[in-house]
């Protein structure tokens, strides 16, 4: 039992990091049609960044792990903000319909090769800023920097969420991605917004990157199988329902951890994934996608 | 105040204005009638830039708009109601109207007394009073085309554009339009009305044109073109 509910904490945990960058891939979809395939790849570059500031690879460490999350933040959203620029733009201007898809993936496959030269191609230990030891919740073993994650996605996808309801630029951003042409109409700059969910998608990204990071390994291949599972969640729930993530990111998190212990390692990938393909069958929408409020 | 002059567009090849020429004086309602497919809404959406025009000149006061993006040409003070109401479904009635006002909000505008502006919309719009916290694409036809009329007026903007405000509504709700454009008009909003029902729009504007097939065939004061046998026969037959 005690395992058991270890595994649940470990799933958990992993879970949330599914479900923030699923919460990206929501973003950038809800304002342009259009998503960012190099999300994962948003997430290993901004765990990289961050290791190079308070890790001892580049000379550092240079800050502590706290005061580098601002930088790390400020990293992604040019990072995200230069993906729009340089792979969607050009294809929401003429209005490719596929475009962007392939434009992302190599933008992806490039920030990879980038990092394989600067960080190297093995993977990097990233100092944890909390006691490595496991402190005991309800009787069973949780890592710190596991509370951390969870808390610290759920922070991310509130203050979004906040920022959305309360802020007049929140509600533009809300308006873009009920209609972008009468959005422009109440002299929302559109293509703005769409930059902006970029940026704001990638940050996201990036925070989870260091978030995640201590409890993993970090390295350039680190984002692509995140952001392959996170897209799943982001199906399972639903890409435009924000609770659908956090369920989807529990599921398919648990289901790996227990599945990895239970069964075999060899494949916790596969109930996440049988679910998928269980979801896209059933409920095309995601477990909790509703269809679009329309009446004339 | 709003200058349209020659004006070309098309959607593709095909050319759906060929050279329109419209004047909107301050303070005063213009009407733009025609039949289906003549190109009035084509019109609405090349002065307000969700279509970029292919030849002519639009001036808004002094500033010339040819050619701007639609969020530009919003913050030198045009409003456009689209066919259609286009609100937002999933923001609530008061964020839709505080989004009309964005570009005050955001001091791309005057800001003017911005929250005195949004009583008085509520206080003109009963119906949406009563819904203020209600999500937009829940609300009939009829609350749709006063939200985006109230929405519109928020920018405080220098001229109206107001797309078919009639469409689809019962015809209690016709008449409740009308009478709210009728009030804007005794407010002193310049506007620029596209509608079908000809001889209500006649009845409330000061000028008309009728637009057939991409080409102004008349225009003149709204009086005269409703007696004028032509445009009686054509569009306020049986009327």
């Amino acid at each position: 039992m005690e395992i058991f509910l270890q595994l649940i904490y470990s799933g958990i945990a992993l879970g949330m990091i599914y479900g923030v960058i699923a919460f990206g891939y929501q973003l950038t979809f809800a304002t342009s049609g259009t998503l960012n395939f190099g999300q994962g790849e948003s997430l290993m570059l901004g765990a990289l960044v961050g290791l190079s500031l308070v890790g001892n690879i580049h000379g550092g460490p240079y800050l502590n792990y706290w005061l580098m999350i601002p930088l790390v933040i400020i990293f992604g959203a040019f990072q995200g903000a230069f993906v729009e620029w340089i792979g969607v733009r050009p294809a929401i201007k003429i209005k490719s319909e596929f475009g962007w898809i392939m434009s992302t993936i190599a933008l992806a496959i490039i920030f990879k090769n980038v990092a394989e030269n600067i960080w190297g191609k093995d993977d990097l230990k990233f100092p944890s800023p909390l006691p490595e030891s496991p402190i005991k919740l309800f009787g069973a073993n949780v890592l710190p920097m596991e509370i951390v994650v969870v808390v610290g996605a759920l922070l991310m996808m509130a203050a979004v969420e906040v920022f959305n309801r309360k802020s007049i630029y929140g509600k533009a951003v809300v308006a873009t991605s009920n209609d972008r042409d009468a959005a422009s109409l109440m002299g929302i700059n559109t293509s703005a917004v769409i930059t902006f969910s970029y940026a704001l998608s990638s940050v996201t990204a990036a925070v989870a990157g260091v978030l995640v990071a201590p409890l993993t390994l970090t390295g350039a291949t680190m984002g692509a199988v995140l952001g392959l599972k996170a897209f799943a969640v982001a199906i399972i729930g639903g890409l435009n329902s924000g609770l659908g993530i956090i369920v989807g990111g529990l599921i398919l998190g648990i289901a790996e951890t227990t599945t990895g212990f239970y069964i075999s390692t060899g494949y916790k990938d596969v109930p996440g994934l049988v679910l998928l393909l269980l979801v896209l069958a059933v409920k095309p929408a995601g477990l909790f996608g509703k269809m679009a409020i329309k009446k004339v | 105040m709003l200058n349209i002059e020659n004006l070309k567009a098309s959607y593709g090849k095909v050319e759906v204005l060929h050279g329109v020429s419209i004047s909107v004086p301050k303070g005063k309602v213009v009407t733009l009638i025609g039949s289906n497919g003549a190109g009035k809404t084509t019109t609405m959406r090349a002065v307000s830039g969700m279509i970029k025009p292919v030849a002519g000149k639009i001036t808004l006061g002094d500033r010339d708009i040819t050619g701007l993006e639609s969020h530009q040409i919003a913050k030198l003070g045009l409003a456009h109601s689209p066919e259609g109401r286009r609100v937002f479904p999933t923001l609530s009635v008061l964020d839709n109207i505080r989004l009309g006002a964005f570009v005050r909000y955001t001091n791309a505008r005057p800001k003017g007394d911005v929250e005195a502006d949004l009583q008085r919309a509520l206080e003109m719009f009963p119906r949406l009073k009563e819904r203020t916290t209600q999500l937009a694409g829940t609300l009939s036809g009829g609350e749709q085309q006063m939200l985006a009329m109230a929405r519109a007026v928020m920018l405080n903007p220098e001229v109206v554009l107001l797309d078919e405000p009639s469409m689809g509504l019962a015809p209690i709700l016709v008449e409740e339009v009308f009478n709210i454009i009728q009030r804007l008009k005794a407010q002193g909003v310049t506007m620029l009305l596209v509608e079908q029902f000809a001889a209500a729009a006649l009845n409330v504007a000061d000028y008309g044109y009728v637009l057939e097939n991409g080409r102004i065939a008349v225009h003149g004061p709204a009086e005269k073109l409703k007696s004028d046998p032509a445009v009686k026969a054509a569009y306020l037959g049986g009327h």
